[in-house]
C-alpha cells in the first residue's frame, strides 16, 4: 500500500456548448488558477502535473501538453499527458494519484479538459474502430451504446422508460449545478417522444457536446493540511481494461467495473455498497449506461436497475442519490468528465459542494470509464 | 548473448484509409487580436507585467505562465535567428525588434548560401489575405534598417474567434498475415474465415495470432457461414460527419454461425417503428454480397438482411 492522498483543492469551469472566447489552452488555465486558488496553493508548490484529454482528434492539436504547460506556467516540472477517451480525466488522477501514493510527489496538479465544440465529434469517435474491422460502419460511440443498451433491455429489463426517469432526473438535478450548461426539466413522456438518434437512444437521453475543463490537487497526508483541514481522502481508485473483441465478452454487465468495484471495496472495506454510500457520481453519459452502473457497482443485483430508478433511491433527496450534479447530461466535456465526476464526490464529503450538498455526506463512489466500454473504474472517497 | 529473432520485414500492400476532418479552432483572445489586426498590417504582440515582450500575441507568458498584459504594436523588422531550407523554400526563425522571442516564418527574395543569423529582415505583406499569418507572405533581408520598438497598441479590432481548418490525415494500414488471408479469401471466394479458439471450434472474426481468453495461440482456420445471429444493433436515424450511408438503417454486430465474436455491418431498413420489433439481438440475418468486382473489404458485402420466417 501506499500513502494516503487526499483531493486538497479542485476547480472547473463553466461548461458550454462553445467557448469561443479563449483557446484550449485558456480553457485549461482557468479551470487550473481556480484549484490551486482552491487548494491554497500556487504553482510553485506543484511538484508534478498531469494532462489528461481525450484523443487528440477531437481539436486537432496533437500532444497538446506542451501548448498547455506554457499556459499554466508549469515550465521545468515534471508533466505527462494520460489520454483513455472519455476515462481520460479519470485515469490521469489514477496517474497522479499514483505519484503521490507512491512517494514521487508531494502535491500533484491533474487537469482534464476537451473542447468538443472544436472538431467532428462522431467521426473523430469512429476512429476508434479498426480500420479493417468495422470502422466502415461506425456511429461514433452512440450506435455502439445503443446497440447494447438493445441487448440489456432484453436481458435486463433496462427499458426505455426506465432510462427515461435517469433522463428527468439528472437533468432536473443538472438545474441547481452552476457549472452545467443544459438547464432544462424534461418529463418521462418527453423523454419517450424525443427524436430517436440511435434508437433506443433518444435526443434526451443523450449528453450535450461540451467545451470545459476540470482540475484537482493531490496532496500526501504530510502537506494536506496547508490547504485544508477536511481532504476528500482516495480510499481506493481504480481502473480496468477487457478485452475489445473476445469471444466471452457479453457487454451486459460491464465486467471491467464490477471487477474495479471489487478491488476498490476491499481497499475501502466496503461490504454493501447500497447501504454505505452517501452518494454516487457516475458518468453517464448516455442514460441506458447509469442503470448498467447501479449494477456493475452493486448498487442493486443484476436486473434491478429499472426497479431501483423507479424507487427513487437514487434521487437527490433518496437514500442512495446517484448523480446529485447532474451527471453527464449537465454538461460532457469528455476528457474532463471522470475528473469532474471526482470532483463532485470530493466536494461533497469535504462538505462544500456549492449548490447540490447532500447532508453529512462521508462516503462517496465515483465511477467513470472510456474507450470502447471496455475501460471502466470507480473510486471511494471519504471525509 | 541476446540473439536476434530470426524475422525480417517484408514490405506488401496496404490498406490505404484516409480521414478528413473540418475544425473550427478557437485562437483565444490575444491570437485572435493578433489575426483580427494582421490584415491591417499592423502586427501585436503582448507584453507582460514582467516586461517580457511576445509577438504574436500569446494570452500567457511562456516563460512563467504570467497572464496580466497588454497589446503592443511591434515593428515589422527585425533579425534572422536561424533558418533552414526545406524543398525550395527557405524557413526562418525571425526575432522582431522589441521583442523577447522568435517565430518561424518564410524567407524571401534571399539566397540561401548568403543568408547569415543576424541579418536584418523585414515583413513582405501580402495582398488581401486577413485573419492569417499568411498575411505577410515572408520576411526579406533588409541591411541596415533602422531598429524600431514595440509601443502601446492603443485600440485593437475585436480579436477573431474562430478559424476554420481541415486537417487530412492518411495512413497506409499493414494487413498482416491474418487480415490478408481473411480479406483475400472475401475478394476471391466470397469466405469469411476465422481461426479457431485456442481451446474449441467455434472462429474468431477477425481472424488473429493469439486467443484474447486464453492468451494461447489461436488454432487452425475455419470458414464461416454468411449467415448469422444479431448480437446488439440499433436503429440509426440521424446524420453525422463521415458517415457512409443515409439514415434511416440499422448498425449491427453480428456473430456469424460458426464464429464467437462480433462483426460489425449495416442492415438497410423501410422505417424506424417497424425496425424496432423486427430487428433485435437473436435476429438471424444473411450477407448480401456485392454484385460487380470485389474489392477484399468488408464493403464486398453490400448489407445484412433479415432471414425471414
Amino acid at each position: 500500500m501506499g500513502r494516503h492522498v487526499g483531493i486538497v483543492g479542485v476547480g472547473q469551469t463553466h461548461h458550454s456548448r462553445r467557448r469561443t472566447d479563449v483557446s484550449q489552452a485558456g480553457l485549461v488555465r482557468e479551470a487550473v488558477d481556480r484549484a490551486l486558488a482552491d487548494a491554497n496553493l500556487s504553482m510553485d508548490d506543484i511538484d508534478t502535473i498531469v494532462v489528461a484529454t481525450g484523443p487528440v482528434l477531437f481539436a486537432a492539436v496533437n500532444q497538446p501538453e506542451k501548448w498547455v504547460v506554457d499556459a499554466i506556467g508549469a515550465q521545468l516540472k515534471p508533466v505527462v499527458r494520460v489520454t483513455s477517451g472519455g476515462g481520460a480525466g479519470f485515469a490521469g488522477a489514477l496517474a497522479g494519484y499514483y505519484q503521490v501514493a507512491g512517494g514521487f510527489a508531494d502535491r500533484t496538479l491533474v487537469v482534464a479538459y476537451d473542447k468538443l465544440s472544436e472538431g467532428a465529434l462522431q467521426y473523430s469517435i469512429s476512429t476508434l474502430y479498426d480500420p479493417f474491422w468495422g470502422r466502415e460502419f461506425a456511429v461514433g460511440i452512440m450506435g455502439f451504446s445503443a446497440a447494447y443498451w438493445r441487448a440489456r433491455m432484453d436481458a435486463l429489463g433496462h427499458t426505455e422508460k426506465a432510462a427515461a426517469m435517469v433522463a428527468v432526473k439528472n437533468r432536473k438535478n443538472a438545474m441547481a449545478n452552476p457549472y452545467a450548461h443544459v438547464k432544462k426539466e424534461v418529463t418521462v413522456a418527453e423523454v419517450l417522444a424525443s427524436k430517436p438518434l440511435c434508437w433506443p437512444i433518444k435526443l434526451l437521453d443523450a449528453p450535450p457536446i461540451s467545451d470545459g475543463a476540470a482540475a484537482i490537487v493531490l496532496a500526501s497526508e504530510d502537506v494536506a493540511a496547508k490547504s485544508t483541514t477536511r481532504p476528500a481522502w482516495i480510499h481506493g481508485i481504480a481502473y480496468y481494461c477487457e478485452a475489445d473483441n473476445a469471444a466471452e465478452r457479453s457487454m451486459l454487465l460491464s465486467e471491467p467495473l464490477a471487477i474495479a468495484a471489487r478491488h476498490v471495496y476491499r481497499a475501502a472495506g466496503i461490504t454493501n455498497p447500497r447501504r454505505q454510500f452517501d452518494v454516487v457520481e457516475v458518468q453517464e453519459p448516455y442514460t441506458c449506461f447509469e442503470l448498467s452502473y447501479y449494477e456493475s457497482l452493486g448498487l442493486c443485483p443484476p436486473g434491478g436497475a429499472a426497479e431501483l430508478i423507479a424507487s427513487g433511491a437514487t434521487q437527490i433527496d433518496g437514500d442512495i442519490p446517484v448523480n446529485p450534479s447532474g451527471g453527464a447530461l449537465g454538461a460532457n466535456p469528455i476528457g474532463a468528465a471522470g475528473l469532474i465526476r471526482l470532483i463532485e464526490g470530493a466536494t461533497q464529503v469535504m462538505g462544500r459542494n456549492e449548490s447540490h450538498q447532500i447532508k453529512d455526506a462521508k462516503l462517496a463512489l465515483v465511477q467513470s470509464g472510456g474507450g470502447w466500454a471496455n475501460l471502466r473504474g470507480c473510486a471511494v472517497l471519504g471525509a | 548473448m541476446h540473439a536476434a529473432p530470426d524475422t525480417y520485414a517484408i514490405d506488401l500492400p496496404a490498406l490505404h484509409s484516409e480521414l478528413a476532418m473540418p475544425y473550427t479552432l478557437t485562437p483565444g483572445r490575444a491570437a485572435g487580436t493578433f489575426l483580427a489586426e494582421i490584415g491591417k498590417r499592423r502586427i501585436i504582440g503582448s507584453r507582460f507585467a514582467s516586461g517580457l515582450t511576445i509577438a504574436p500575441a500569446e494570452d500567457f507568458s511562456p516563460t512563467d505562465g504570467e497572464s496580466d498584459f497588454e497589446f503592443v504594436e511591434v515593428p515589422a523588422t527585425g533579425v534572422l535567428t536561424a533558418f533552414t531550407q526545406v524543398g525550395g523554400d527557405i524557413i526562418g526563425l525571425i526575432r522582431l525588434d522589441g521583442c523577447d522571442n522568435d517565430f518561424p516564418h518564410h524567407i524571401v527574395e534571399a539566397e540561401f548560401g548568403k543568408l547569415a543569423t543576424g541579418v536584418r529582415v523585414e515583413a513582405v505583406w501580402a495582398e488581401g489575405v486577413e485573419n492569417s499569418i499568411l498575411a505577410i507572405t515572408g520576411f526579406r533581408p533588409a541591411p541596415g534598417t533602422p531598429i524600431g520598438k514595440a509601443r502601446p497598441a492603443g485600440d485593437t479590432a475585436a480579436p477573431v474567434t474562430v478559424i476554420l481548418y481541415t486537417m487530412k490525415l492518411h495512413y497506409e494500414h499493414a494487413y498482416g498475415p491474418y487480415y490478408a488471408r481473411l480479406f483475400d479469401e472475401i475478394r476471391t471466394n466470397r469466405r469469411i474465415m476465422g481461426v479457431r479458439t485456442s481451446d474449441g471450434d467455434t472462429a474468431l472474426l477477425p481472424p488473429r495470432e493469439i486467443d484474447d481468453i486464453t492468451h494461447r495461440r489461436t488454432g487452425t482456420w475455419k470458414a464461416c457461414k454468411d449467415t448469422g445471429t444479431i448480437r446488439a444493433c440499433s436503429i440509426i436515424n440521424m446524420e453525422f460527419l463521415g458517415q457512409t450511408r443515409p439514415p434511416p438503417y440499422v448498425y449491427a454486430e453480428i456473430v456469424l454461425d460458426g464464429a464467437s465474436t462480433r462483426l460489425i455491418h449495416m442492415i438497410t431498413i423501410d422505417s424506424v417503428e417497424a425496425a424496432k420489433t423486427r430487428i433485435k439481438p437473436g435476429t438471424r440475418v444473411r450477407a448480401i454480397w456485392r454484385k460487380g468486382e470485389r474489392e477484399g473489404s468488408l464493403r464486398d458485402i453490400e448489407r445484412f438482411e433479415v432471414i425471414d420466417g
